[in-house]
């Protein structure tokens, strides 16, 4: 396989996130209503709000806090995580709730209100060799 | 309360149980003979049907109602996820409070494929949640109670407690699927699926049908001189909240005024009550947002002993989802048909003393439906 030739980063579901690439972070994608200034995520063409369907997309913060969370002691087959995992709602400064993995923290550690950062990590490679990508969040880094 | 009134005129239900792959409308039409057999109803006065099921395929409904006979009426399928049932019963009490019909059925059933449940459509559609594994169902109820913890200070005894009484109340139910009693300790130690949620505080997948005949108050006569009063019914959906994490399945709390408001009753009025558990905190959380006992307070509200059959107000008298199990489009139809019996002093074991008044919370991805009964 030549090497990263061709090759890219895709996200694991269209839609929902910017992967990095060079010189941008990534992100998570929200809407903002331009009438009443409501943000929403994932995105949405009406808002709640005020029924305006005037949103524009945005680029989420990259750092929130965890709004709640529990130890997923499960796994659901023809998925790609392995139990036990951390999982949770983690409060954005736009003060939307992202539901995701959390990892890089002990189970005892982890708690409500730790503060926490995106990343993105490869789930797995297509037949074309591009690096399937989905997100998560981990404690910041001092 | 505006229209004509609606009773609850007969109830069946099949025995529930762990994926015994009986045969659908088998069971449709057992806990269907049933309740016309309760309610004193020849299936052919029935003059609209409703059949409440989730995983059943096309024509379940039309092919169910057919086991009892073919009379031509309009037959229409319920989907709410848990809260099918409950719907059916709803929706055909609109149709009688509007005096369109008189007379109705609602079948409530399903058979359980094994494994998880499939999820229909296009999977490059399907929620990234689900896509990653990140939100089991547990997921909800068990992150919502870890919120709880850390608000109220509620402890996984509370959870836990309320999973032993569930358990033991099931002991009492011989149609419930899992009858077996645990300790508390039991139910603590038990296997964790989703923390703080052990095994013995969820509800698993069961085969079993229910069915609820619903007739005008009027020409209930004909049928008991002693019925049982449908008195409030609201459904909903989630309600946009500014910051709201979507975990919420439906507007109880504003469900539970506008049925208070509809039937003159308040908590203080109910003996006894039905709400979802499919997983235990889910009675702590329904508890309060009821309005019977402050937010807050659901955990020592339940430790001590206040939702037990002898209790303040007893919940989930039939052992609930946890015990008995969940048939997912047939579960609003066990607890219409528990509160039935309970009203009409039918409920043995489980009796509560001098029920008169009770409630029901039954809820799914898909909504909320709150109903009030009087006898």
């Amino acid at each position: 396989m030549a090497t990263g030739e061709g090759k890219k980063k895709l996200p694991v579901k269209e839609g929902l996130f910017k992967v990095p690439t060079d010189g941008e972070k990534g992100h998570l994608i929200g809407s903002k209503c331009k009438k009443c200034g409501e943000h929403f995520y994932p995105k949405r063409a009406v808002c709640p709000n005020c029924y305006s369907q005037e949103m524009e997309e945005v680029a989420l913060g990259t750092r929130g806090k965890i709004y709640t969370y529990t130890i997923a002691r499960t796994s659901y087959p023809g998925t790609p995580l392995t139990a036990p995992f951390i999982t949770g709602q983690v409060e954005l400064p736009e003060k939307v709730q992202a539901l995701s993995l959390i990892t890089d923290i002990d189970f005892e550690a982890v708690k409500i209100g730790t503060d926490v950062e995106l990343y993105f990590w490869k789930v797995r490679e297509d037949e074309e060799g591009n690096e399937v990508m989905a997100f998560a969040f981990r404690p910041v880094s001092a | 309360m505006a229209g004509k009134e609606v009773v609850i005129l007969g109830v069946g239900m099949t025995k529930f149980g762990r994926i015994t792959g009986r045969n659908p409308q088998e069971m449709a039409r057992e806990a269907g003979l049933m309740a016309l057999k309760d309610a004193g109803v020849d299936y052919k006065d029935i003059e609209i049907g409703f059949c409440a099921h989730c995983n059943q395929p096309l024509g379940a409904g039309t092919d169910s109602f057919a086991e009892l006979g073919m009379t031509g009426i309009p037959v229409t399928n319920v989907e709410l996820a848990c809260a099918s049932q409950s719907r059916g019963v709803m929706l055909a009490a609109d149709v009688i409070a509007a005096g369109v019909y008189d007379l109705a059925m609602v079948i409530g059933l399903e058979k359980m494929p094994r494994g998880m449940v499939p999820i229909l459509g296009d999977p490059a559609d399907m929620p990234y949640a689900f896509a990653m594994g990140i939100m089991p169902m547990p997921g909800a109820y068990a992150m919502m109670a870890q919120r709880h913890m850390h608000t109220y200070g509620t402890k996984r005894e509370h959870f836990a407690k309320a999973a032993e009484k569930a358990h033991r109340n099931g002991s009492l139910n011989p149609n419930a699927t899992y009858r077996d009693v645990y300790t508390l300790e039991e139910v603590l130690n038990a296997r964790m699926i989703a923390d703080p949620i052990t095994l013995y505080m969820c509800s698993a997948n069961a085969d079993g049908a229910t069915a609820t005949v619903i007739c005008s108050k009027e020409k209930a006569k004909k049928y008991t001189t002693k019925p049982v009063l449908l008195v409030g019914w609201a459904g909903g959906t989630p309600v946009y909240e500014r910051g709201g994490g979507g975990l919420v399945e439906g507007p109880t709390e504003m469900l539970g005024e506008k049925v208070y408001h509809m039937s003159g009753l308040g908590p203080d009025d109910v003996d006894v009550m039905q709400v979802h558990d499919a997983f235990s905190p889910g009675e702590l959380f329904t508890v309060e947002e009821l309005g019977f006992c402050p937010k807050g307070e659901g955990g020592p509200f339940i430790w001590e002993g206040n939702t037990e059959i002898n209790g303040k107000i007893p919940v989930n008298t039939d052992g609930g989802l946890v015990s008995c199990g969940h048939p997912i489009g047939a579960t609003g139809g066990r607890m219409i048909g528990e509160l039935s019996w309970q009203l009409r002093g039918m409920a043995g074991e489980r009796q509560v003393k001098d029920a008169k008044v009770a409630l029901l919370h039954n809820q799914g991805l898909g909504g909320t439906n709150v109903m009030m009964f009087k006898m």
